[in-house]
């Protein structure tokens, strides 16, 4: 409906650039078909679950590797996803956490993890809307104009740096790397309040448009009824 | 009470922090030059030439890595020197070759079967080298805090501020980085990095804004710049792994249930066929190499009958390190037989192991390593008292005079000299036994002792052996 909406728009702007959006609509809209990404997505052994307002997606894809995903409901917003990664040597892997708080850790490994960052440093964890890329940094108390928050296209990634050298981290942004789309600078948004540094970034139409055709996919996998008692006491 | 508690608690803390001596602390390597011919007195190593001769041999064996599963014995009295080679010979291996130093008697008291004990030192023995991506911790120390929990005997807190250009993050530190920072005397102005997995630090130099300090940086001190960007970066790192870990990695994949499931320590031997397989695979894509290491067995007369088999056939497997054993003993009962046998080994094992014969030490020689061990223990001798100790050496053993060092220094201490004299020399001879006086002593007066059979000591070699 949307998308309608503002061809409309184009349309009384006038008819040579209506011409010119109907080709590029056409060709672009779908583009993300295209991508390694979407095409990996479709080809992933998948398996679903629904407990209450959460639908959970587990994939598999064909080069071994796991990914997990939450879907609220109502809103179709994704609420986690999830890697699991694994290390050269073997063993069980960890879950790594894209977007979407993270895990707790039931049983943290005393041995190996010696040192870890104080629990008053900053962290960042990403949370999505329906219309942004989000990120929040946490514990950082510097007021706004601390920050410069800059779009790095040689790196790909959105780069966070602070006048006073206290706080510097370069945001990776995978749903873009996997369209192939570039990271604009008039995209960013942000705003500071109880110490924490929000960071937006607007979906561009074509992660939208992804996002929607692949909530639409997802319906075709069935949600296993019987759940196991022993999953379900976790 | 408290104050009993304060004192223990400092006592605690003085030990962690002073670097210990050990019996072979002033061994630093094998003495010998490029040639491989050992020198005279060189790298805490005297006399025993021809042992460290063929020790540098079998260095030279160990170095270029094709050769698995050779055994070599170091046999002689005790006191000649057998630990010392083999400590001298990991000195002298690096730190990158593994080497895994055990007594024989060790697999008697582990929860697993002597096999498994063997095994399982066998695989700590053979490192794998492969490259990996890790996360490392990259920056300049800003500060490090060690402190004590309040309370008295609480676990240590530490916390580390490290920063980089552009920002700045406070870490907490478990006990074990607290005790590795220490060790490596990481200070503010160091730049440094740290691997999270790993826990590994390497010292990169000093930072250039500390160029001016006038501190005591030391000659070889080398600047470098204080880095760039985030902390915290993902980076290829060439880890070394010994196969038991990558066992045990692997053995525990199903996580915590194995708590449960009366967890000993053993690895199904499954795991271990699999990893074997994995590692060929490495090897063959070029992935990983491999680096056999060496597996030290002291009192080797200690394994039983049981053991010499194992190793008989585990030494044949392509992924054996060598392995080198040490016994002080002559010909005697093999462990778990009624059969005698040299060194209490087994002929056919022995059959496959090269023997490196240890001699006992000239007269010379003992006053060379007293002289030395007198410098690691930190103690102004005189001439005179360093030759009657050489004496002791000759006519009761080493070790005994080694002791004598210490607790001559002690009492030298106590009237406020700045050098053991002579006289504290023989105060000390005579406040402690050494064996063979001990030995007088109880014969003189036996039976005034407990549980005295009267037939002077004659029993007494077979009790020891009795113990299986």
């Amino acid at each position: 409906m949307k998308r309608t909406s503002s061809l409309i728009e184009n349309l009384n702007d006038g008819s040579i650039k209506l011409k010119k959006t109907i080709i590029s609509v056409n060709f672009e809209n779908k583009m993300f078909r295209n991508t390694i990404w979407y095409k990996s997505l479709l080809g992933a052994e998948k398996s679903c679950l629904k407990e209450d307002k959460i639908k959970k997606v587990h994939y598999k894809f064909e080069d071994d590797r796991e990914m997990v995903e939450e879907y609220n409901v109502d809103t179709q917003v994704l609420l986690r996803r999830a890697w699991k990664v694994k290390s050269k040597l073997g063993g069980d892997g960890k879950w790594e956490v894209e977007i979407g708080d993270p895990i707790p850790d039931p049983t943290p490994n005393v041995e190996i993890a010696d040192i870890v960052e104080s629990k008053d440093q900053p962290i960042v964890t990403r949370r999505n809307t329906r219309v942004n890329l989000e990120w929040r940094i946490r514990n950082l108390p510097y007021p706004i104009s601390t920050y410069s928050i800059s779009a790095n296209n040689e790196e790909k990634c959105i780069t966070v740096r602070t006048t006073n050298k206290k706080y510097f981290k370069k945001l990776q942004i995978p749903e873009l790397i996997r369209l192939g789309l570039p990271i604009e600078q008039a995209h960013i948004q942000s705003t500071h309040q109880y110490n924490t540094l929000i960071i937006m970034y607007k979906k561009p139409q074509q992660l939208l448009d992804m996002d929607k055709e692949w909530y639409e996919e997802l319906k075709q996998v069935k949600p296993i009824k019987d759940v196991p008692n022993e999953c379900k006491a976790q | 009470m408290a104050s009993i508690a304060a004192a223990q608690v400092q006592e605690v803390r003085s030990i962690t922090r002073i670097e210990r001596i050990g019996a072979h602390s002033h061994i630093r390597g094998l003495g010998l030059d490029d040639s491989l011919e050992p020198r005279a007195v060189s790298q805490g190593m005297v006399g025993q030439k021809m042992a460290r001769k063929a020790a540098g041999v079998i260095l030279q064996m160990i170095r270029e890595g094709k050769i698995a599963g050779r055994a070599v014995l170091l046999a002689g009295q005790p006191g000649t020197g057998k630990t010392a080679i083999a400590m001298g010979l990991a000195q002298a291996l690096g730190p990158d070759t593994p080497f895994t130093s055990m007594a024989g008697s060790e697999i008697y008291s582990l929860e697993m079967s002597k096999t498994e004990a063997l095994t399982q030192a066998i695989r700590k023995s053979i490192g794998i080298r492969i490259k990996e991506e890790s996360e490392i911790i990259e920056g300049e120390v800003v500060e490090v805090v060690v402190e004590r929990a309040a309370g008295g005997g609480g676990a240590r807190v530490g916390r580390l501020t490290l920063k980089t250009t552009d920002m700045e993050t406070n870490y907490d530190l478990g006990a074990k980085m607290i005790d590795s920072l220490l060790k490596e005397k990481v200070q503010a102005g160091d730049v440094i990095t740290i691997d999270k997995a790993t826990g590994k630090i390497n010292k990169l130099g000093r930072s250039f804004a500390r160029a001016r300090d006038y501190d005591a940086t030391g000659q070889q001190a080398r600047f470098v710049q204080c880095p760039e960007g985030e902390l915290q970066k993902r980076k290829e790192v060439v880890h070394t792994v010994t196969l038991h870990e990558v066992d045990v990695i692997n053995s525990r994949t199903h996580g915590f249930l194995a708590l449960f499931s009366g967890d000993t320590g053993e690895i199904k031997s499954e795991i271990r066929e699999q990893i074997n397989s994995k590692v060929a695979e490495w090897r063959e894509e070029g992935k990983a190499e491999m680096i056999p290491g060496v597996l030290f067995v002291d009192e080797a007369h200690m394994l039983d009958i049981e053991c010499f088999s194992f190793l008989n056939r585990a030494l044949e497997s392509e992924t054996a390190p060598v392995v080198i054993m040490a016994t002080n003993r002559g010909i005697t009962r093999i462990r778990g037989t009624n059969y005698r046998s040299p060194h209490g080994i087994p002929l056919d094992l022995l059959d496959r192991m090269i023997i490196v014969p240890t001699t006992p030490y000239s007269h010379q020689e003992l006053r060379e390593i007293l002289n030395i061990r007198c410098e690691e223990e930190d103690c102004q001798m005189s001439a005179d008292a360093l030759t009657v100790l050489t004496r002791v050496a000759t006519e009761t053993s080493l070790r005994y005079a080694i002791q004598l060092i210490t607790t001559a220094s002690l009492v030298a201490r106590r009237r406020k000299a700045t050098e053991v004299s002579m006289e504290d020399v023989k105060k000390v001879y005579s406040l402690f036994l050494d064996e063979h006086r001990s030995e007088q002593f109880l014969k003189e007066y036996q039976d005034e002792f407990m549980f005295d059979d009267g037939a002077g000591g004659d029993n007494a070699p077979q009790m020891m052996e009795v113990s299986q």
